[in-house]
């Protein structure tokens, strides 16, 4: 197959599909509850939930995928001897012996696959999470350093909020509380909303763009 | 949803596809208006030639967002910069390390990666060792980055896509590794992570104008285009309701 055949007719695919799946939105409720055309609805809502259904068994192999990806980008380290090569040879091992375990003990919701989790994966996600605080703290030690008026008002502020956080702060001022609560639910807020109002509007253009066939990234 | 609500979605929907399909007609016949300066994208700009100058990496972090789920849209914003990347390394030969979280981002950035060299199979080869899928687990994704960041000859960082508190455990690292670093999330919560360690920064919507401003899309610059008008819709009803609410 030609590749231009091919990209038109991944083209057409997305299309249909994404149109279905949005259709699926509206007419669902429109037509049932206005037009009472309720087999239109039956029929967009059936093949929506039938794509969908597929979304998951893609996903599902794009994770087997992501497995060959892993495997082969280490092998190819440890082929080439690159930088590092200790931590393939880890994560390779690690990977095969997790692999043996899942496979001889009864799959992943065997004890000793649970162990695992519970025991290594878990407590090593605890342990790369409580980095955060001393990475905050770094982070902020660099932020809160006052260059210009833009960085004046972000220490400004900051340090009314953490004045305002804290109980004792009454003390020093009564009015911490409330105008960290100012800052939170007027300044800061008005901010947030707009800056969601900005990424609402540019995800719509992004699907929108998918919909119209003018971005096509899942055709090569 | 009410019907009330869908209709009022559809409507929004009906006139953002109308203006989508204006602005493109008039990008088309070459009415290009100017679009404001990003420093972040005039420094990324020059990344490809640092990568080159110095041999060292280029890494693209797209973050733990899917192509299945409400984060598409980060994720897509991230594969338009992979998309500009791409075609700079099938000019200059030096492929951008790529990670994500999520395999189905994976299967994106590899095609994203195979259309920039058309059909040169041996770049394309090499161009895939570069695409890497860490883990799913953020805690896991942000190890392995740190990893990567810190073990390969990294030169400069970018990390545009969805990312939650993960962010900061990465971008620290990059600073500490002195590593050049651009960053862009649409998630508020890590927006102050982003601002506290990247040198660029791509804030909310920004990061989605990026095949606008790096590859000059028609289709791009008229969804920019579009945003623009319709926030300006959004302004206009706000006040009106604001003005109503108070005279009422």
């Amino acid at each position: 197959m030609g590749v231009r055949i091919r990209r038109i007719l991944t083209t057409v695919v997305a299309i249909v599909v994404g149109l279905f799946v949005l259709a699926d939105i509206f007419v669902s409720q429109l037509t049932t509850n206005i037009l009472g055309l309720g087999f239109i609805n039956q029929t967009i809502h059936g093949f929506s939930a039938l794509f969908v259904s597929w979304l998951t068994i893609i996903v599902a192999f794009a994770l087997f995928l992501g497995f060959i990806n892993v495997i082969s980008v280490h092998l190819n380290r440890i082929n080439t001897n690159k930088p590092g090569i200790i931590y393939s040879v880890v994560l390779l091992l690690s990977l095969a012996f997790t692999l043996i375990v899942g496979f001889s003990t009864g799959g992943p919701n065997s004890i000793s696959s649970q162990a695992m989790f519970e025991y290594v994966l878990q407590p090593l996600e605890a342990t790369i999470f409580a980095l955060l605080a001393l990475f905050i703290a770094t982070a902020a030690f660099r932020a809160f350093r006052i260059r210009n008026l833009e960085t004046f008002f972000f220490v400004l502020f900051g340090v009314i909020v953490l004045l305002g956080q804290i109980p004792l702060s009454i003390y020093l001022w009564p009015e911490f509380p409330v105008i960290k609560d100012w800052i939170l639910n007027v300044p800061t807020l008005a901010g947030v909303r707009g800056i969601l109002l900005g990424v609402a509007l540019g995800t719509i253009a992004t699907g929108l763009r998918i919909l119209m066939g003018a971005d096509r990234p899942y055709t090569d | 949803m009410a019907a009330e609500s869908l209709i009022f979605t559809l409507v929004i929907l009906l006139i953002f596809v109308g203006l989508v399909l204006f602005f493109l007609a008039r990008v088309r016949i070459g009415r290009v208006p100017h679009l404001r300066r990003i420093q972040a994208f005039e420094t990324l700009k020059g990344f490809t030639g640092r990568a080159v100058e110095t041999g060292r990496i280029l890494h693209l972090s797209l973050g733990i967002g899917s192509m299945a789920n409400e984060t598409t849209a980060d994720s897509l914003a991230g594969l338009s910069i992979l998309s500009y990347l791409a075609e700079q390394a099938a000019l200059t030969g030096v492929h951008p390390t790529v990670s994500m979280a999520d395999p189905t981002v994976m299967l994106f950035a590899q095609n994203v990666v195979k259309a920039a060299h058309e059909g040169d199979r041996h770049r394309v080869e090499e161009a895939f060792q570069n695409v890497r899928w860490i883990a799913s687990q953020p805690a896991a994704y942000a190890a392995g980055v740190m990893s990567l960041l810190g073990v390969d000859d990294i030169e400069t960082n970018v990390m545009v896509g969805n990312f939650g508190d993960e962010y900061l455990l990465m971008g620290e690292a990059a600073v500490r590794q002195d590593v050049s670093h651009i960053g862009g999330t649409s998630n508020p919560n890590t927006l102050p992570f982003v601002y506290a360690s990247a040198q660029e920064t791509l804030l909310g919507e920004e990061m989605f104008a990026a095949g606008a401003y790096l590859q000059k899309r028609p289709a791009h610059i008229a969804s920019l285009l579009t945003q623009d008008a319709m926030r300006w819709l959004v302004f206009v009803a706000i006040v009106v309701g604001v003005l109503a609410a108070s005279i009422r």
